[in-house]
């Protein structure tokens, strides 16, 4: 492709940022060493990955001790939603979690309801925000875990996890929360929140891809039961092999974070409002979601527009139409759906998401690219009546 | 890297489709089915086509091939819009399979306009 492209698509990862790539490169280059073996140089990798765990556990306020790596979010999800569930299945049968979730919640919670486990799906309201007491009602005597995102991926809906983790602390349910789109992104302060479990993964904060965490709290009856097994690694609950590099890239990740949130967050807001205010009084787009939800995340649907022609037509914008797990489908988001949009309206979403390099430029040329490639489509589709 | 779903007739035709519009004062027939919609507006003059336009609401292949018919029937008799060469379109256009419905759609309204031009 000649023209150049423009990345708009962070939600589904981000560029490593070059502090972290200089981190990774350093490692890889000093220490080549397995860090469970006992010698000097074994030792060495155990005290970089110990380095990482402490500059994760200040991003997030909690002790190193709490964290343990993965792979990244799916894994992180279905060591603590599989093995949360499954730990304390003798307390009751009943889980809990939301129709928008990721799939890499959603399909472990099937996973469990074909092992007997009973599934309750919450419903969100219009915005896509799911109230306390909407979660409250769907609790029950034997309800023993539930899951629900922080930021959702299609549409940056925040929940109201404060709130929500209250009302199971208050039901004695195990809470987990898919951090995924958040760490990082938002201020979170584990010390304060009442989360059992948070899942997160480094490439959604330019940090690698291939490597995440799972949070578990310190405190009695948290616990995941363990879904790999194969060594004595990371206290029998994630056995293999850690990847120093990747676990080192992730904590320098977490410490460019907690130095730039803030102002990750303002850059953030500013070219969301200068993206919306650009498109909004198109005929027909609508804005999905929560208008105030998390800021690197635009998601809009455009009436009488056919989703897979737009999504082309918005060549050289890199975008999504859904989550980019499921974009291959081409079924319209399960997510938008769930929110109340028709099948037309869901198909044409397209969520735009911005990162820490994206520039006014950029998204100002993306607001006019979105104009004229509906224009264009309109102006080529017939009318229904000739 | 997956493979481009669309290939580069396609990505041609739908980035700039010449034929897309509607002759003035020409036959016009509306195809509107599967949930795509095509349209055909035709002039002819001395027993050829001398025009033909379409415009259409559906996938980039659905615009590609509206482009496509355009650009094949045009100077030609209306009786050549008897014959439907759908194998040649899906061939050209790299349509995958799952998509065929929609290129009978398009072979719909050449019908249909063939019917028109030639009653």
């Amino acid at each position: 492709m000649a023209e150049r492209m423009i990345y708009l698509d962070y939600a589904a990862s981000t560029p490593v940022d070059a502090r972290v790539l200089d981190r990774m490169r350093e490692v890889a280059e000093m220490n080549c060493a397995n860090p469970s073996s006992t010698h000097a140089a074994g030792r060495e990798a155990q005290a970089i990955v110990a380095d990482a765990a402490r500059q994760l556990g200040n991003l997030l306020s909690v002790a190193p001790a709490t964290l343990v790596w993965t792979s990244g979010a799916t894994e992180s999800d279905n060591l603590a939603i599989a093995g949360g569930a499954r730990y304390r299945a003798h307390r009751g049968k009943h889980i809990v979690t939301m129709k928008t979730e990721h799939k890499a919640v959603t399909d472990v919670f099937e996973m469990l309801a074909r092992e007997g486990f009973d599934v309750s799906w919450v419903e969100a309201d219009a915005h896509g925000r799911l109230s306390p007491e909407t979660f409250a009602a769907a609790l029950r005597d034997d309800t023993q875990f539930a899951s629900i995102m922080f930021v959702n991926n299609e549409t940056g809906v925040i929940q109201d996890i404060e709130a929500l983790g209250l009302v199971c602390r208050e039901h004695e349910v195990l809470f987990h929360v898919d951090g995924a789109q958040a760490v990082g992104k938002l201020p979170i302060d584990l010390g304060k929140l009442p989360v059992d479990l948070l899942s997160l993964t480094g490439h959604k904060f330019y940090g690698p891809k291939g490597i995440g965490a799972l949070y578990i709290a310190d405190r009695p009856g948290c616990h995941v039961e363990p879904i790999l097994f194969g060594g004595g690694q990371q206290r029998r609950l994630r056995p293999g092999t850690l990847p120093t590099d990747l676990v080192a890239g992730l904590g320098m990740a977490a410490d460019v974070a907690a130095a730039s949130i803030e102002s990750d967050l303002a850059h953030l807001r500013s070219l969301r409002r200068i993206l919306w205010d650009g498109i909004r009084d198109i005929e027909g787009v609508v804005l999905n979601g929560d208008p105030d939800g998390f800021p690197g995340i635009l998601n809009v649907s455009v009436e009488d527009i056919e989703g897979e022609s737009l999504l082309l037509a918005l060549e050289p914008l890199l975008v999504a139409t859904g989550s980019a797990c499921n974009s291959r489908t081409q079924e319209p988001s399960y997510v938008l759906r769930a929110l109340g949009l028709s099948d037309d309206q869901a198909q044409s979403a397209i969520r735009f998401s911005v990162g820490r390099p994206t520039t006014r430029d950029e998204v100002e040329f993306a607001a006019g690219h979105y104009r004229h490639a509906v224009a264009r489509l309109r102006e080529l589709a017939p009318k229904a009546a000739v | 890297m997956s493979a481009d779903p669309y290939n580069a007739r396609v990505r041609e035709f739908f980035a700039a489709p010449a034929h897309a519009g509607r002759l003035a004062g020409g036959v016009t027939v509306l195809a509107d089915d599967q949930g795509v919609r095509v349209a055909l507006s035709a002039s002819v003059a001395d027993g050829r086509i001398t025009a033909l336009r379409f415009r259409a609401w559906g996938c980039p292949h659905l615009i590609a091939a509206g482009e496509w018919v355009c650009r094949h029937y045009e100077g030609e008799p209306p009786a050549a819009l008897e014959k439907f060469p759908t194998a040649r379109i899906m061939e050209d256009l790299a349509v995958p399979t799952e998509k065929t419905g929609r290129i009978l759609v398009v072979e719909d309204a050449i019908q249909s306009l063939g019917r028109s031009l030639n009653h």
